[in-house]
């Protein structure tokens, strides 16, 4: 059909293109280059930094190209696809259908890896002793007579000409794995305030935060005390599909698995309740709610409210600012007031002293609580990326350090009771990297045939 | 003696045996006097063993894995790099290229004893079973590629040498530079494999090294990969040298090319390692 033939070279053409291992070679570099963008320019933050940081057309280009979030970006799931794309086109196109050579007669000295031997004894015997030879050695061997001329051919590691294919079809089951947590899975995080509860929106899953603690030590290095910390522990009840209560713990690198999905500890933090009075009588509506921080509490019938802005565990007595040691031993808060939407400022203030917002009215910071920052994710993925990487690394392994080569042996009677023996090598890397060892071989061999 | 003071002794010992050594075996480089080179090698393995002895005394003493700050991890990159190095050199007799990998090794470790912070326990998350396997992993695998470099740089500086002198002396005719260093040094072929072989060691141990990495932040921070700014910059790297996989299996791009973009992947190793940790925060800034 004359409609079909242009498709056909379409189809063929970019067949050819996607193939190409150079063309896959450039598509691996967009890839990293692409990737190395990602490290240098700061990603998943406001617009107004990157104005900050880099000239405006420059910041307005990386805005406009998504380079903010560049591992979302469309340039970047499409250097992927391509990457993949042409990875399984070459694969198929070169990679499989070369596997397996057919034992076939060469020109000995057309291979640039050759080299003669003459060997004592009729053709019959040089042959046998040529395969007890490379038999010897972990070739194995097979004889034919191809147009009259007696060949054999050894193979070695023919098995790992399978490499190529294992490290290809490793990359596309890390794809599909990373594929299904796009589809199926789902990530978060929540904060628990100490004896409050949290629901995974997802699962429906309850976890509660019974208790929360944590070790932090001063240390003395050479730039001064630095506040290690050591532990993070949430003691927590959770609540799974099956509808009973357990009690379970979570730590940093130790999260927990409640039907499938990982609860990890991330962060820690302050909340803190405040008392209202205005005159001398406590405001109950107002008061008592722990705030987290960034939390405001609106003053009713003023337009100001008071924003919990971070708690402070130590205040320096000497300078009566927040000191760097995390642990508490003379906490205060840090409130800020807005007039109107207009903030007025800041200040630190130590735990139970009152702060006098005018009209009658003030509040105190009355005690903190301890919250648990958690991050939960279920990602159904794993275990194939998981089974992906296992197999990309045998894969690089067959690659690299099992060479598949074959060596052409032709026997020729030479007269007086002997024989040539012309050996040819080729491997699937081509001969540079087989030199030394044919070179050795064929010397032991020479070897061999003196005793 | 007080552990500490072993510590430093080795220290010491590590570099001045890599700063002798190195001296050596350029002037074996140049004058291949077979004395030279057993001398030069006695150097770097000695070198190289009180490297690993310091880094035991060190954790012997703290008690505290020593690799997870810049000073540690930088002490056995060097003593990796001249590890796998010895290994290669006894492997296919490259004691010629030693001079240099040890003067790039005695480099990094003098740098790394300027971020000795002392003492100091890790952070939760770094306090883990996996820093022990990880780590090791991936500094082992930029010691590979630190290897593969110099080859490249050999490569190169013997591949333009040539260049610049063919004309000077036509065929047939020597000069003393042919005679002497260039003449002994494997040909260019021989160095291209070579590159090929220490990367060969490399990018399965990067590879390992990225793996491992993602399943211990899997258990850390809850995702196996994170767009962290030093896991990304690793993915970098390991798809450059998977590149330069690829370039090598084709006959066109072997050689000059495929040493260019080995230059250009070791590079984009030391950013990886140095540059992320150094300039870009993240989680896995070792300043955090
Ligand atoms: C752009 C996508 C890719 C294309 C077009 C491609 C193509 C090829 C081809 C045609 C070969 C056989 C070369 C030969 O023996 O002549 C090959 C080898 C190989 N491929 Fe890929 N590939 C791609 C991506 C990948 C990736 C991402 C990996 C992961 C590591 C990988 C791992 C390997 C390995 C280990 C070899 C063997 C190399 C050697 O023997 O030195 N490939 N590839």
């Amino acid at each position: 059909m004359a409609s079909a033939q242009p498709l056909n070279n379409l189809k063929e053409n970019t067949l050819r293109f996607l193939g190409n291992v150079t063309v896959g070679v450039a598509l691996l570099a967009l890839w990293g280059v692409l990737t190395l963008i990602g490290v240098v320019i700061e990603q998943g933050k406001d617009p107004a930094s990157y104005f900050s940081w880099y000239p405006a057309p420059i910041a307005r280009a990386i805005l406009r190209l998504d380079f903010n979030d560049i591992y979302h970006s469309v340039w970047y799931l499409l250097s992927i696809g391509l990457v993949l794309a042409s990875m399984t086109t070459a694969t198929f196109t070169k990679v499989i259908p070369r596997r397996l050579p057919p034992h076939q007669a060469v020109k000995i000295d057309a291979i640039p890896l050759h080299d003669r031997v003459t060997i004592v004894g009729s053709v019959e015997e040089v042959r046998a002793g040529i395969e007890e030879f490379f038999t010897a050695r972990g070739w194995s061997v097979m004889k034919r007579e191809i147009d009259g001329t007696l060949w054999s051919f050894a193979d070695r590691f023919n098995w790992a000409r399978v490499g190529v294919l294992v490290n290809h079809t490793a990359i596309l089951i890390i794809a599909a794995g990373t594929i299904m947590y796009w589809a199926w899975g789902f990530s978060g995080e929540t904060a628990i305030l100490t004896g409050q509860a949290a629901q995974i929106p997802q699962t429906h899953d309850l976890i509660r935060l019974d208790r929360f603690s944590y070790t932090i030590e001063p240390i003395m290095t050479k730039s001064g005390i630095v506040y290690q910390p050591i532990d993070y522990v949430s003691h927590v009840t959770v609540v799974g599909r099956n509808g009973t209560p357990a009690s379970m713990i979570v730590r940093v690198n130790h999260p927990i698995d409640l039907d499938g999905t990982l609860i990890y500890q991330a962060s820690y933090g302050f909340a803190m309740r405040f008392l209202v009075f205005h005159g001398k009588a406590l405001v109950r509506e107002l008061s008592g709610r722990p705030l987290l921080e960034g939390d405001a509490i609106a003053i009713p019938g003023t337009g100001r409210s008071v924003v919990y802005v971070s708690f402070v565990p130590t205040i320096d007595p000497r300078t009566h600012l927040p000191s760097p040691d995390p642990r508490i031993s003379d906490p205060g808060a840090v409130l800020g007031v807005i007039e109107s939407g207009v903030p007025l400022g800041e200040m630190l203030l130590p735990l139970r002293s009152p702060l006098d917002l005018g009209d009658g009215w003030r509040v105190v910071p009355a005690h903190e609580v301890v919250y648990s920052g958690f991050q939960y994710r279920y990602d159904p993925g794993v275990p194939l990326v998981a089974a992906g990487a296992g197999l990309l690394l045998i894969g690089l392994i067959i690659s690299f350090y099992f060479l598949p080569a074959r060596l052409h042996v032709r026997v020729d009677d030479a007269g007086e009771g002997r024989c040539t023996v012309g050996v040819a090598a080729t491997t699937v890397k081509g001969y540079d990297i087989f030199e030394e060892a044919f070179h050795d071989l064929i010397a032991q061999l020479k070897h061999v045939d003196q005793r | 003696m007080h552990p500490m003071a072993l510590d430093a002794v080795l220290m010491i010992l590590a570099l001045a045996a890599y700063a002798v050594g190195a001296v050596v075996l350029v002037v074996y480089f140049f004058s291949r006097e077979g004395w030279m080179r057993n001398l030069g090698a006695t150097l770097a393995i000695a070198g190289c063993a009180s490297q690993f002895a310091q880094l035991a005394a060190r954790y012997a003493e703290t008690h505290i894995w020593p690799l997870l700050n810049l000073y540690g991890s930088l002490s056995l990159f060097s003593a990796m790099a001249v590890a796998i190095f010895i290994a290669l050199a006894f492997r296919y007799r490259l004691w010629f290229a030693g001079g240099f990998l040890l003067a790039i090794a005695a480099l990094f470790l003098a740098y790394g004893t300027t971020w000795n912070e002392g003492v100091m326990p890790a952070v939760p998350s770094l306090q883990s079973y996996w820093a022990k396997i990880h780590v090791p992993l991936v500094v082992s695998s930029y010691g590979a590629f630190l290897v593969s470099f110099v080859f490249s740089g050999l490569y190169l500086a013997r591949y333009y040498a040539e260049r610049r002198l063919a004309p000077a002396f036509p065929a047939g005719s020597t000069s003393a530079v042919f005679d002497g260093w260039l003449g002994t040094l494997p040909s260019l072929t021989q160095l291209d494999i070579l590159v090929y072989r220490a990367v060969s060691i490399g990018l399965p141990l990067l590879t390992l090294g990225i793996i491992t990495g993602a399943a211990w932040a899997h258990e850390a921070w809850g995702a196996y990969w994170q767009w962290d700014p030093k896991e990304t910059a690793a993915l970098a790297s390991w798809i450059l040298y998977a590149s330069y996989m690829h370039l090598h299996t084709r006959t066109s791009w072997r050689g000059l090319r495929c040493n260019w973009w080995s230059v250009i992947a070791f590079a984009s190793i030391i950013f990886c390692y140095l540059g992320v940790n150094i300039w870009i925060s993240g989680l896995h800034s070792y300043k955090v």
